[in-house]
């Protein structure tokens, strides 16, 4: 897409869900603010805990992923510094890290208990239909569907499964450095279709 | 051949390295202000994708959180220090080359030196990027509550790199200073406040590299106990 069509179709598209206050309610988080906690929690406690559910998908070890992330975000509040960041951004990278981190970590555990093979992991049609279904957000299921498959599926399993490239690469039968070059592509793609500004 | 470090800036913007790679990159992405460019926008885009599937979560987490957080202890801000605020120029290279600009229409040698200083900055980023891509780096690091410091040693470089983040503060007109050890000799590689990088040559034979707290401006000798000692 050229860049004139994709800052036509940003213009078509509202901002979502971008409340111009969060900033403030999180700067007011650092300072003790409870009220402005509770605020934060309303305006994106969705988010956070529809993200942890997609990544670790059991709802109850998503529910204690996300109570995680917003204990974090009240401890360390103060740390966020406007001038940097948005507080949506913060939160969301702050929780897919963490949603990342636990599945990994489940992973590891199962690995353990039932000497898991790779080849018994989840079938990787299902995995992108259950993906592609259920995003709420039309925008990116059309930039998604934008990509080539293999660009799709390695920002799928990376993104929404929780796995390392080198993971990616074995589930897709490819090499690293290829997997490595279709994540850069598929998200320039995504970034770009979106029309992401930085 | 070594890690190209670059080519794992979108597995990183998705959460797709192990936590070492994840630390190694993070430790790249500190001082390559050209990456920082282009990661601001693949995390942008991935914030996208996790914005994309939200979920209402169960009335009873509001509840928990709001007891919870009543009885949570809260950090406290960073203060930075006039240096360190002086070192976000490094982080803002397109300003710190328009205000050379605007020096150089006035006098010639604001330029130039400031051009010279870029030069400095980009061919340590090189050597940096070097020790941390190398296939032999190995990592030794210190946590601290809200940060850590780490040591990427590459002897085929024979050369390192400190990073430190979030340290604790090391008081008023104090700096943490660095000292490569070697056959007991301590030899100083420079100072910092609560978070830095450095690199260092010629690290073959040392034992190890030793923290201390110091006068601003650093010390000829260590002149305190060491609040850290890192193997190399």
């Amino acid at each position: 897409m050229s860049a004139s069509a994709a800052q036509l179709k940003l213009a078509a598209v509202p901002e979502h869900g971008a409340a111009p206050d969060l900033n403030d309610l999180l700067v007011r988080v650092g300072r003790g603010d409870e009220v402005a906690f509770a605020a934060i929690y309303d305006a994106l406690g969705s988010s956070v805990y529809g993200l942890a559910r997609r990544v670790i998908r059991d709802p109850s070890r998503a529910e204690e992923v996300a109570q995680e992330v917003f204990i974090q975000v009240w401890q360390s509040a103060a740390r966020f510094d406007p001038d940097r960041g948005n507080a949506k951004s913060w939160l969301l990278t702050l929780a897919h890290r963490r949603a990342v981190d636990a599945v990994r970590h489940d992973q590891a555990a199962t690995n353990r208990e039932n000497k898991y093979d790779w080849s018994n992991g989840p079938d990787f049609d299902e995995v992108e239909e259950t993906v592609t279904i259920s995003l709420e957000h039309e925008q990116v299921k059309r930039c998604l569907d934008g990509l080539t498959a293999l660009q799709r599926e390695a920002v799928n399993l990376a993104y929404y499964q929780g796995y390392t490239y080198a993971e990616v690469a074995t589930a897709l039968d490819a090499n690293t450095a290829t997997i490595k070059t279709r994540m850069r592509d598929g998200i320039v793609r995504l970034r770009d279709c979106m029309g992401v500004e930085a | 051949m070594s890690t190209d470090l670059h080519s794992l800036m979108a597995p990183y913007a998705l959460d797709a390295l192990d936590p070492d790679e994840r630390d190694r990159f993070e430790a790249h992405l500190d001082q390559c202000v050209d990456c920082q460019v282009e990661m601001a926008g693949f995390m942008a885009t991935a914030v996208r994708l996790g914005d994309a599937v939200g979920h209402t979560p169960p009335p009873a987490l509001r509840d928990r959180l709001l007891a919870e957080i009543s009885t949570t202890p809260q950090q406290r801000p960073i203060v930075t220090s006039l240096a360190e605020r002086r070192g976000l120029r490094r982080t803002l290279p397109r300003l710190a080359m328009a205000a050379a600009f605007l020096i150089g229409a006035v006098g010639v040698g604001g330029y130039v030196s400031e051009h010279e200083n870029a030069q400095d900055a980009n061919s340590k980023n090189v050597a940096m990027s070097n020790v941390l891509g190398a296939d032999d780096v190995t990592t030794e690091s210190k946590a601290y509550e809200s940060g850590s410091i780490k040591l990427y040693s590459s002897p085929s470089s024979d050369a390192a790199v400190i990073i430190a983040k979030g340290l604790p503060d090391p008081g008023k007109g104090k700096v943490y200073q660095v000292w490569m050890v070697k056959d007991a000799t301590p030899t100083s590689q420079g100072t910092f406040s609560t978070g830095g990088e450095m690199i260092m040559k010629g690290v073959a034979g040392s034992d190890h590299v030793a923290l201390t707290v110091e006068p601003e401006g650093g010390s000829d000798q260590p002149s305190s106990a060491p609040v850290a000692i890192i193997a190399v």
